[in-house]
């Protein structure tokens, strides 16, 4: 039952800012652990990379629950960045993902500026392809969006994990802002070697019967299908806007999905929510862009990137 | 260490069986050969594609020599009600199973007593087989709303030769009221005759198992409780399932559904 991508003589290997990806696929982080729990489906070597479930320098509890609420075509979450710690992720996952051979990118969340630097810092010598700077989960009290809404917060951040790493350095960024384009300048002026999007969109769900709120924290972030027009919307507007590479995602879940994202400007893409529905989503959406490819003729994935005739 | 599949699964019966309360059986080798008692499937439903979460569902039975498994629903959602829509012959479901942790009953457990609340009662069932295959004494207390809704009771009969402890709400079968006074009564006759219970499994809505996890405790008498909560992946990734322990908080999908009730902060 574990799936692989098909052969194919289609040349998927992207480039993300000094991130090297066999196929333009990545996963949401959150969305898939750390890679294990979702190996028994799909083999996350042959995957672009493995994004890992964000994490702080000490663990954090995270939210209480309910946690999730079910809504058209999407969902709502507020698990708020539960996490062992990064010496949990150092001791047992990292050296997993070396194991199998997989590509690991570790997204990396702090509630202040010096807790994203000293999680980069413990994991300088750890198997660590690339960093995901996480300025953007809605579940958070302090840290997450609420240091990614701001120009200054954004500069300062993504400066001070860049002087900490020379890896390749992502920063996510979320919707719930006015103009995604200026916080992506923002990013990229500090140094981001590409950015990702987008987040969970804010959101809320209620129960009228029992005049409560669906989840414990009364909003969270929503995914899946629901946001794939915003996240096209605002990949679109990234890519137009900075020079890095953009790393798109937000309700892909098969190969047409991540085709239109890299038409808009996506250099690579992420699945998300779709792994909870579908466990072999990752290999499916590969799959998917495959086809694309060879039903349209292209040789190198690359020459989706942008390619949109507007 | 526990595998994970995710089976293409023809539906094979999907009948009431009582007030709400379903039976769905399918075609899935696999889980059903791999499949521990207390432990569940997680359930994709066809032709909702607008609703993108599965359902976690108990098994009922895992007959690896048929190759099937059994679930019971409750109608409740539009999952569920979508479910029972579902034509056995023409519709499959797609189920990533056996997951979990299922019951771990001591493994020289002479005496148990097993306590389902309403479709509580499906993932208790198999234990009740398997412990009563070992040769335990087994009794089996079961509760719902009214005699209608007692849909597993014949099972229990069939797997323990000898009826089932019952209870009803409102009284229309068995002992009226809840089905507590029956635990705490079972609880107290053993310990009176000498051979007290040594495991209490227990299923059901949340407050009948604190409940019946205080009698245990009282009796001295360990005890596990089967957790449901809202879920998202079911394989241990999300994060969305937890359940607060005295190990903090922990995923009801692959740490649970079954947990030792003394770990339980309820």
């Amino acid at each position: 039952m574990q799936r692989v991508p098909r052969e194919t003589n289609v040349r998927l290997a992207v480039d993300l800012g000094g991130l090297a990806m066999r196929n333009p696929v990545t996963t949401a982080s959150g969305t898939f652990g750390a890679g294990r729990e979702y190996h028994d489906f799909v083999d996350v070597a042959a995957l672009g990379a493995v994004t890992t479930k964000g994490v702080s320098l000490h663990g954090w509890e995270g939210n209480a629950s309910p946690r999730i609420a079910e809504v058209p075509s999407g969902m709502l979450n507020s698990i708020g960045l539960q996490n062992p710690g990064v010496d949990h992720l150092k001791a047992h996952e990292l050296p997993w993902l070396a194991e199998v051979g997989a590509t690991a990118v570790v997204n990396v969340s702090g509630h202040s500026f010096d807790e994203y630097v000293a999680v980069i810092e413990a994991l300088e010598e750890a198997p660590v392809a690339a960093y995901e700077v996480n300025i953007s989960c809605p579940n958070v009290d302090a840290g997450g969006m609420t240091m990614g809404c701001h120009v200054p917060s954004v500069e300062k951040v993504v400066g001070m994990c860049r002087a900490a790493t020379a890896r390749p350095l992502i920063v996510k960024l979320t919707p719930n802002v006015t103009d995604v384009a200026e916080i992506a300048r923002a990013a990229e002026a500090a140094g981001a070697d590409a950015v990702s999007l987008i987040n969970t969109l804010l959101g809320m769900a209620v129960d009228a019967r029992r005049r409560r709120p669906q989840l414990a924290r009364v909003v969270g972030g929503l995914s899946g299908p629901a946001v794939k027009p915003v996240a096209l919307r605002m990949v679109w507007q990234v890519a137009r806007a900075v020079r890095v590479p953009v790393l798109g995602m937000g309700g892909i879940s098969c190969g047409l999905d991540a085709v239109e994202f890299m038409l808009a400007g996506a250099t690579a893409v992420a699945v998300g929510t779709a792994n909870f529905a579908n466990p072999h989503a990752t290999v499916d959406v590969i799959d998917g862009i495959i086809d694309y490819c060879e039903e349209q003729g292209v040789a190198d994935v690359n020459e989706l990137i942008g390619a949109l005739e507007c | 260490m526990n595998h994970l599949v995710n089976e293409h699964a023809p539906l094979l019966v999907n009948e009431e069986l009582g007030r709400g309360i379903w039976l769905m059986t399918v075609e899935a080798p696999a889980i059903a050969a791999g499949a521990r008692p207390g432990q569940f499937v997680h359930v994709r439903i066809p032709g909702m594609d607008d609703h993108i979460l599965r359902r976690p569902l108990g098994i009922y039975a895992a007959d690896a020599a048929a190759g099937t498994v059994d679930m019971m629903y409750q109608v409740l959602g539009f999952g569920t009600s979508r479910m029972t829509e579902l034509a056995p012959g023409a519709a499959a479901v797609e189920l990533i199973g056996p997951v979990g942790r299922g019951w771990q009953p001591p493994e020289d457990a002479r005496r148990a007593l097993l306590v389902a609340g309403g479709v509580g009662s499906a993932p208790l069932h198999p234990l009740a087989c398997e412990l009563a295959a070992a040769g335990a004494d087994v009794t089996a207390v079961l509760g719902a709303g009214t005699a209608e809704a007692l849909v597993a009771r014949e099972r229990f009969c069939a797997a323990l030769g000898r009826e089932p402890l019952c209870s009803t709400d409102d009284g229309t079968y068995g002992r009226a009221g809840f089905c507590t006074p029956l635990v705490a009564e079972a609880l107290e006759e053993a310990a009176a005759e000498g051979r007290p219970f040594d495991y209490v499994a227990c299923c059901g809505p949340e407050p009948l198992m604190r409940l019946v996890a205080g009698l245990a405790a009282e009796a001295r008498v360990f005890c596990e409780v089967s957790l449901e909560r809202r879920m998202a992946c079911g394989v241990g990734a999300c994060l969305s399932c937890v359940v607060d322990t005295v190990d903090g908080k922990r995923r009801a999908c692959v740490d649970g559904p079954v947990f030792p009730a003394e770990e339980v902060v309820w």
